[in-house]
């Protein structure tokens, strides 16, 4: 017998997490773009999207988020530390290639430095995904090694019943497991069927792709000007993916008083790698892009073994001029060798 | 012969002959409704070029690729009017060359794409003085007589909502034609003069700046628009000041590449109504 949850209960089940103090987030949708947001109800939730056009990373990984303040007096100097909120949070509605990149910016965020602004939200948070019924043509999470019901970076996974009326409940974690004590009396046991998880075709051979990625000879490839000839260098691409991770820090004040903070960056901004001396290093989209592809396929993965990807297609799908990881790789994989 | 085919094969005339280097137009995207920017160097290759009522990006800032048009040969360039209006700007502000630019000029009409008739900026002097004509009849769109109708205080609540959503992708600069600056203020970092952080101050300064910096300049293609991931509605902020800069001084920028910048430029007999 396997545990359910009914979509009729669902919203007794964010009640009671809310009686317990826990904030609960979701999918949902404001001014016609779609982000996870605080949700009061069952109701507020859009569980019906493929993915949120932004990601998860921004209830870890704010924008924009202040660190310290400092104030200069005529006899003292004044500094504040600012930490991230301790509220204790479910993450209901994820998918699993957004669970997935959490694990992938856990590697990060705790190679040479810990980083607490990262970690307090995650250690606080509970995140509970549903497998995917449905894709689009810019899913390719079965490419990176994952599937629409992968189970990696999840605290709970959630399969869709074939009626529609609900999903089968998988605790994967300690975590996962006290949130679902909190709901117990809300899961039923039964065996109802699950509906089959959506159909994500491979669209290229990663290991392939890696391999050319890791030879010195195509750093200086045609290659990457040819296939980022169009890219006009915006960030989209990199601040709706889940996985990209790259901050600037910045001050913001004058010789009196003012804040530090930790900014959202990107590799594809000019700016980015601009030395001191005026010089830069990546001068031109196509270095830009390369590094881009390399950071994720190469560099990331030599370093933690894993994929700095998880196949969401955001990268592609947003984009204005129709660029993104999945065609480079496809491209990559098919190259003479 | 379809739109499309006539410029396929005067695509490949072009380059056989060497007459042009380059053809920057549309081809095909990574799903059938979607269109991408494409290069074609070679007449071989012409035969992707692809013209339908999905070819929507204004594609004239390619044009300034560094290097692109340093060594004097031609490219042609697939424009609409606004396209062809940023053209005539861009070289009113001295960043190209029209003489270097071959325009395959097309409109959307409903369900299919027309050519315009003419092959340099200056051909289409006719059809801009006509688009400036009806942008003066053309009914504004249903959120922007909203906007009209609130308040300053509502009005710039509603934006400040909107800007809530900005990310600092920077996309909409990026797809902007008319944001050739190879520096642009925000990524001037010494001194910082605007914020880089997305907070409700660091996206009002950015949007707001550009905004201004585009009133007189902007052609309305809507590449912004079309390019903010977070679906910030910027077209409207555009025709908004493109709205005061041609009711105070009768100005359509792109009109021909003589044109002075409104901006940049005086006559005595300039209003100066908002002088107290």
């Amino acid at each position: 017998m396997a545990t359910l949850l009914y979509s009729a209960n669902l919203n007794d089940c964010i009640a009671r997490w809310r009686e317990e103090g826990l904030m609960v987030f979701g999918p949902a949708t404001t001014g016609g773009v779609s982000g996870f947001q605080e949700v009061k109800d069952a109701g507020s939730l859009d569980l019906d999207l493929i993915l949120t056009r932004s990601t998860l990373k921004e209830l870890f990984f704010p924008r924009t988020e202040p660190m310290l303040g400092y104030r200069i007096g005529k006899q003292q100097i004044e500094t504040e530390e600012f930490r991230p909120p301790e509220g204790r949070r479910i993450i209901f509605g994820v998918r699993p290639c957004d669970a997935a990149g959490m694990q992938v910016d856990d590697a990060l965020f705790d190679w040479d430095y810990h980083d607490e602004y990262w970690f307090r939200r995650r250690d606080s948070s509970v995140i509970v995904s549903i497998a995917c019924t449905h894709a689009d043509d810019f899913c390719m999470c079965t490419s990176l090694n994952l599937s629409p019901d992968s189970t990696k970076g999840s605290d709970v996974l959630l399969r869709p019943l074939l009626a529609g009326n609900g999903w089968q409940v998988e605790a994967l974690t300690e975590r996962g497991e006290n949130a679902l004590a909190s709901i117990s009396s809300l899961l039923k046991e039964g065996g109802d069927p699950t509906a089959p998880v959506a159909d994500v075709p491979v669209k290229f051979d990663l290991e392939a792709c890696r391999s050319w990625l890791a030879d010195p000879e195509n750093f200086e490839s045609r290659f990457w000007k040819e296939i980022s000839e169009r890219c006009i260098g915006c960030g989209s691409c990199t601040y709706l993916c889940p996985t990209c991770h790259c901050f600037d820090i910045q001050d913001e004040g004058d010789t009196y008083k003012g804040i530090r903070r930790k900014n959202w960056d990107s590799c594809s901004f000019s700016l980015f790698t601009m030395h001191t001396s005026g010089h830069n290093p990546r001068a031109t989209q196509s270095a830009r892009w390369r590094q881009r592809i390399m950071h994720k396929f190469n560099y990331f993965s030599l370093k933690f073994n894993v994929n700095s990807c998880t196949g969401c297609g955001r990268c592609t799908r947003e984009c204005p001029v129709d660029m993104g990881v999945t065609e480079t790789l496809q491209a990559i994989s098919t190259l003479q060798r | 012969m379809s739109i499309q085919e006539h410029y396929r094969s005067r695509a490949k005339e072009l380059l056989s002959a060497g007459t042009v280097k380059m053809v920057i137009g549309y081809g095909a995207g990574s799903t059938p409704d979607r269109r991408r920017p494409v290069f074609i160097t070679s007449p071989d290759e012409a035969d992707r070029l692809v013209l339908d009522t999905t070819c929507r990006t204004n594609l004239s800032g390619y044009l300034l690729r560094e290097g692109l048009l340093s060594d004097q040969k031609q490219v042609a360039v697939f424009l609409t009017v606004d396209g062809i209006r940023s053209l005539n700007v861009l070289a009113a502000e001295s960043q190209l060359d029209t003489s270097q630019v071959l325009v395959f000029g097309f409109g959307i009409e409903g369900d299919q794409a027309r050519a315009i008739e003419g092959e340099r900026a200056a051909d289409f002097k006719s059809v801009i003085a006509a688009a400036k004509e009806q942008r003066k009849s053309q009914p504004a769109d249903e959120l922007q007589e909203k906007l009209e109708a609130m308040t300053p205080k509502e009005r710039f609540s509603f934006w400040e909502g909107e800007f809530s959503r900005c990310i600092k992708c920077y996309a909409c600069r990026q797809a902007c034609p008319m944001c050739w600056c190879r520096r642009c203020v925000v990524d001037n970092n010494q001194p910082q003069w605007v914020n880089t952080s997305s907070h409700t101050l660091g996206n009002l300064e950015w949007n707001l700046l550009r905004a201004f910096h585009l009133a007189g300049r902007c052609v309305e293609c809507g590449n912004c628009s079309r390019a903010c991931p977070a679906d910030i509605p910027l077209h409207l902020l555009n025709r908004r000041m493109a709205d005061e800069v041609q009711a105070s001084f009768d100005h359509y920028p792109g009109m021909d590449e003589a044109q002075e910048p409104v901006l940049a430029s005086f006559r005595k007999d300039d209003p100066e109504t908002f002088i107290l």
